[in-house]
């Protein structure tokens, strides 16, 4: 049975429309099913139910070295460099947060305590598995937001000190990282974050392995007593 | 005319499929970006979005290439592309406001999947991407599709 076309114009329109938004919402109940299903089987998958982010707020611009500081007004008694405003910017934010930021000599004076030998100060590298991978600082563990390695744990329960890094500057998965250990029991007062991070290390010219944890691949070996910028540490 | 809206359909099934698989090589990155947009605090909400979104584009763009449920397909990316263009020019507009620049001049990563890119540009792409998907909605790029309307009247 037919209808005469002038009759059942306007009704086949509105089924037609009808049909357009079904099949849409057919798309985007199986759109969304193979979404989660795909995260699911990725080998770099989202856990729908961790906080990435326990610092909370949004990422902040952080002031950098060569931003200019505040400038000086009468009752300011001395002008601070812009290095040491940029500091100052990221020790309040990390205090703030209950976390301990520590400068390029400080991570250099963990890194030559021999401690570090028997593990009782780590480094954990809060980076992705590709920046790790290229190079990290001998020894660190990797931290990375994918495979969270679940021995960095208890490696970081026996520590008496643990130093978590990224990138530096406008990075913030050192003091997520730091967050998160603290949240799996790690004590506070032996979390330190390495503000400088990868950046100020690898320009600095200081060992950088390669590959895996332990690879004995070195791109630096022998430049830590040369480097200027962080001298009077004890080896 | 059909032919010119089906290399439009590939192209907007192409762009979709490699946005999502650009997200979903590194969805935490994704995260990253979205958490700028500060949207919700609901972390489990921006997880799911992080998780779910990447693999979704790659879906619909799969879809699109194959020429399954068009227009129910082009309904859905548009539901998706006007809210979101709103949400990047919001941006936009802030980052203009905090840096003092001219407005074609801000330069961010949307999230989009293309990394970093002039504003002017980004809107500009949106809009043809919102045209297209407009395009094949109201029925156009019928050739060489697998099943074009999923659900065929009887």
């Amino acid at each position: 049975m037919k209808d005469n076309p002038t009759q059942s114009g306007a009704p086949d329109r509105l089924l037609a429309v009808g049909r357009v938004f079904l099949e849409a919402v057919l798309v985007a109940a199986l759109g969304a099913a193979f979404a989660f299903a795909a995260n699911q089987v990725s080998p770099k998958s989202v856990a729908l139910t961790r906080d990435y982010f326990p610092t909370g707020t949004p990422h902040q611009v952080r002031p950098v070295a060569n931003v200019a500081p505040p400038p000086v007004t009468g009752t300011n008694p001395a002008p601070i460099s812009a290095a040491d405003f940029a500091a100052n910017f990221l020790a309040a934010q990390m205090k703030e947060k209950g976390l301990q930021l520590i400068d390029g000599r400080q991570a250099l004076q963990y890194f030559h305590d021999p401690r570090f030998q028997q593990n009782k100060v780590v480094f954990v590298d809060a980076r992705k598995e590709e920046e790790y991978q290229k190079g990290h600082i001998p020894e660190a563990y990797e931290f990375g937001p994918y495979h969270p390695d679940a021995t960095v744990r208890s490696v970081c329960l026996q520590a008496e000190q643990v130093v978590v890094y990224c990138n530096g500057g406008d990075c913030d998965d050192s003091e997520n990282s730091a967050l998160m250990l603290r949240d799996v029991g790690i004590a506070n007062q032996k979390l330190f974050v390495y503000g400088g991070g990868m950046t100020e290390w690898l320009a600095n010219n200081l060992p950088v392995e390669t590959g895996a944890r332990n690879s004995g691949i070195l791109l630096k070996t022998n430049t830590v007593s040369g480097t200027n910028a962080l001298p009077n540490v004890n080896k | 005319m059909d032919a010119s809206a089906v290399a439009g359909r590939w192209l907007l099934g192409g762009v979709f499929l490699y946005m999502g698989l650009s997200k979903a090589l590194d969805p935490v990155d994704f995260l990253k970006l979205l958490r700028q947009y500060d949207l919700t605090q609901s972390s489990l909400l921006l997880n799911s979005i992080a998780a779910a979104l990447p693999w979704f584009e790659v879906f619909c763009g799969l879809l699109l290439l194959a020429g399954i449920a068009v227009r129910g397909t082009a309904l859905t990316l548009l539901v998706m592309l006007v809210p979101f263009t709103g949400v990047v020019f919001h941006r936009a507009l802030l980052l203009q406001a905090a840096q003092n620049i001219p407005f074609c001049a801000v330069k961010f990563d949307c999230g989009c999947g293309t990394g970093e890119e002039f504003i002017c540009r980004k809107l500009l792409e949106n809009l043809l991407l919102i045209l297209l998907t407009a395009w094949l909605l109201v029925g156009h790029g019928r050739q060489w599709s697998l099943r074009f309307n999923l659900l065929k009247s009887s």
